[in-house]
């Protein structure tokens, strides 16, 4: 008994750690007040106003959205070849080469930045919103091949065969058969890249040059405190976002399980 | 169906060696299946069988050798492109499709308009005992339905020969000994050759025109079931099919299409040549003999041939039938006898002495 009421205190203690900064957020963004700060002053709209009355955050939502989507595609495209060479093939030096694949998931993220700002300025690459882009798909790839090879892993192999046997080539095959039965691991990689790339900082930050992506902007205006009731307000609106992304890929998830009678194991998200 | 008196051949295996990496898993496999014909591999566990099925599909290269579909070699034709049909050991159902989905699936680039498809899918399914399941998610369907399944899907095709990998092996007893009657009348009716792979003895015999016995990468007899049971040609073949019994045996002399031997608790008997098989072997020839072709003989009967005097050490009663171990006389190794039960006559008792009928023509030496 006296156990379980520990357990309880703990989980309890955890979650509030966990999520009450987040509740903040909205209770901050919707208060009539400049200052972040108990007792909470009055209720006001005007903070989401201002937000949208923003023109450089404009231009940053924009640019963290474009390197987004095209880092998730890029990152997840990469993620098929990857997981399907390596649950499908044998090759030499398999396990050497998908562990240098993989090796920026364990690499601190700054020192990934600091090396390939030098390469792509030793090598004359202006820094522009597609380095940013390059330098996301490095760190999302291994993301994908995570998410993606267990998707591929649970393929029964004889279901590719007897497409073939029925008279498929091995491209319709993949069409038919594999793209679809991994169609969820797919949007889950779409989804867990784009978030990635939606909040990843120290990449940007090198590498964007004078394009300010979301997380950088928000960085700068912590400088100016008359900015943070703003900031809150974009914390919102980014977190109901995220609800929702997360909300969609678990739902695609599971639709996928049911349409191919799979056992649900909890999935990745 | 033919008209000719011989059937043409379908398959044919000349010589056909694999390699994976240093391991030889098929050691010069010859033989052909002819059309029309319900033929088994039938081997234990690792022998080679998938392999040299998965050759005729084209799934598995050779490493030498050739085989022929229909007169045609097929080095070089892609899986794809072969005239055979494959139903799965786990039957493959495609999970994200209907079963009608599933059956017709084949006839993607099948000219036909989409009306005559569903037709044949539906005509298909009825062949297979699944009438009115065509909408049915195929992942939801039980064992014995997703064979049958996968069976549709490869007959819609029509294709010459219809390659089964242990089919019937994840099924229950009853489902699959069901199973067993409705793929012989299948055949039958479609006409198509079919070759199964299996490791159960009596599955291959209840089902096969002809049957190819596999150890170890090489066939080691092929012939129709009852040869097969009653000429096995190696004693590895005897003891992989059914229950055989051995003596120990001396060969005396061979002239003339005779054979005399003097066997274990048979004494000297006089044999055709043809019931002597097997290469020499230095371990000493034996006799074999079914237990079935033993009787034992109640007060009253005598032995149609000829009798020897034995004794009961064991009774196992079976209901129908009951199996004796006995000791014939002159002989130290118990055989296996079987007897159907009779009405009004006695199981005997362990110690028993009691006479035995047998006959010379039922053994089968190995040399
Ligand atoms: N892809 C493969 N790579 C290496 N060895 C294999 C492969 N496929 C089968 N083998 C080996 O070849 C032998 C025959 O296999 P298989 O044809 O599957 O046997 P069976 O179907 O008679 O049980 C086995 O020893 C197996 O381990
Ligand atoms: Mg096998």
């Amino acid at each position: 008994m006296m156990k379980g009421g520990w357990f309880r205190v703990y989980t309890l203690g955890y979650l509030i750690f966990l999520y009450a900064p987040i509740v903040l957020l909205p209770i901050f963004a919707f208060n009539d007040a400049a200052v972040i700060a108990f007792p909470l002053a009055g209720f006001t709209t005007k903070w989401f106003t201002q937000l949208f009355d923003e023109p450089a955050l404009r231009g940053a939502l924009a640019n963290s959205l474009i390197i987004a989507v095209s880092a998730s595609v890029l990152s997840t495209t990469l993620g098929i070849f990857a997981s399907r060479a390596t649950t499908r093939y044998k090759f030499p030096f398999k396990g050497g080469i998908m562990g240098m694949i993989m090796l920026p998931l364990v690499l601190p993220e700054i020192i990934l930045a600091v090396a390939l700002l030098v390469v792509l300025l030793g090598i004359g690459v202006p820094l522009s919103l597609f380095t940013v882009i390059l330098g996301h798909v490095l760190v999302c790839t291994p993301f994908s091949i995570a998410i993606l090879s267990a998707a591929f892993q649970a393929l029964d192999g004889s279901l590719e065969e007897a497409a073939y046997d029925l008279g498929e080539t091995p491209i319709s095959t993949f069409r038919l058969i594999i793209l679809p039965l991994v169609m969820p691991g797919i949007i889950s990689s779409l989804l867990i890249t784009f978030t990635i790339s939606l909040d990843e900082f120290i990449m940007a930050f090198f590498l964007a040059g004078t394009e300010a992506t979301l997380p950088v902007y928000i960085f700068s205006q912590f400088r100016f405190p008359q900015a943070v009731p703003v900031i809150m307000a974009l914390g919102t609106l980014l977190v109901l976002s995220s609800i929702l992304l997360l909300s969609i890929a678990e739902y695609f998830r599971r639709r996928g399980i049911a349409k191919t009678g799979g056992k649900d194991t909890g999935g990745f998200l | 169906m033919t008209f000719s008196a011989e059937k043409s051949n379908m398959i044919e295996f000349k010589d056909v060696h694999k390699y994976y990496g240093d391991y030889h898993a098929l050691r010069g496999i010859t033989a052909t299946i002819k059309a029309g014909e319900f033929f088994s591999l039938l081997g234990p566990s690792g022998c080679g069988k998938t392999t040299l099925l998965r050759t005729i599909a084209g799934f598995e290269g050779i490493s030498s050798g050739a085989v022929m579909i229909d007169g045609k070699n097929m080095e070089g034709v892609p899986a794809n492109k072969r005239p055979t049909n494959m139903v799965f050991q786990s039957y493959a159902i495609f999970p994200h499709l209907t079963v009608a989905e599933n059956v017709g699936f084949g006839l993607r680039k099948d000219p036909r308009s989409a009306a005559e498809k569903a037709k044949a899918v539906t005509e298909a399914l009825e062949m297979v005992g699944l009438k009115g399941f065509g909408n049915r998610a195929a992942h939801a369907l039980s064992g014995g339905q997703r064979q049958r399944v996968a069976l549709a899907r490869a007959l819609i095709l029509k294709p010459k020969v219809l390659l089964l990998d242990e089919p019937l092996s994840a099924l229950d007893k009853k489902m699959r000994e069901q199973m067993q009657v409705e793929l012989i009348k299948l055949q039958r009716q479609v006409g198509i050759t079919f070759i199964l792979v299996t490791h159960d003895q009596e599955e291959a015999l209840v089902m096969s025109d002809r049957i190819a016995v596999m150890f170890e990468g090489e066939i080691a007899q092929l012939a129709d079931p009852e040869t097969l049971y009653r000429r096995p040609n190696s004693r590895k073949v005897a003891d992989f099919i059914g229950t055989m019994n051995f003596l120990p045996a001396k060969i005396l002399s061979e002239a003339d299409g005779k054979v005399e031997i003097d066997a274990q608790g048979f004494g000297p008997i006089t044999l055709n040549a043809e019931q002597v098989s097997g290469a020499a072997s230095s371990t000493g020839a034996s006799v074999g003999f079914r237990p079935e072709t033993l009787t034992i003989l109640f007060d009253g009967q005598t032995a149609p041939d000829r009798e020897s005097m034995a004794v009961v050490e064991e009774v196992v009663y079976y209901g129908d039938m009951t199996y004796y171990d006995i000791k014939l006389d002159g002989s130290d190794q118990p055989i296996r006898l079987s007897m159907r039960n009779v009405f009004g006559r006695p199981v005997l008792d362990i110690g028993t002495r009691t006479r035995v009928a047998w006959a010379p023509g039922a053994l089968v030496v190995f040399r």
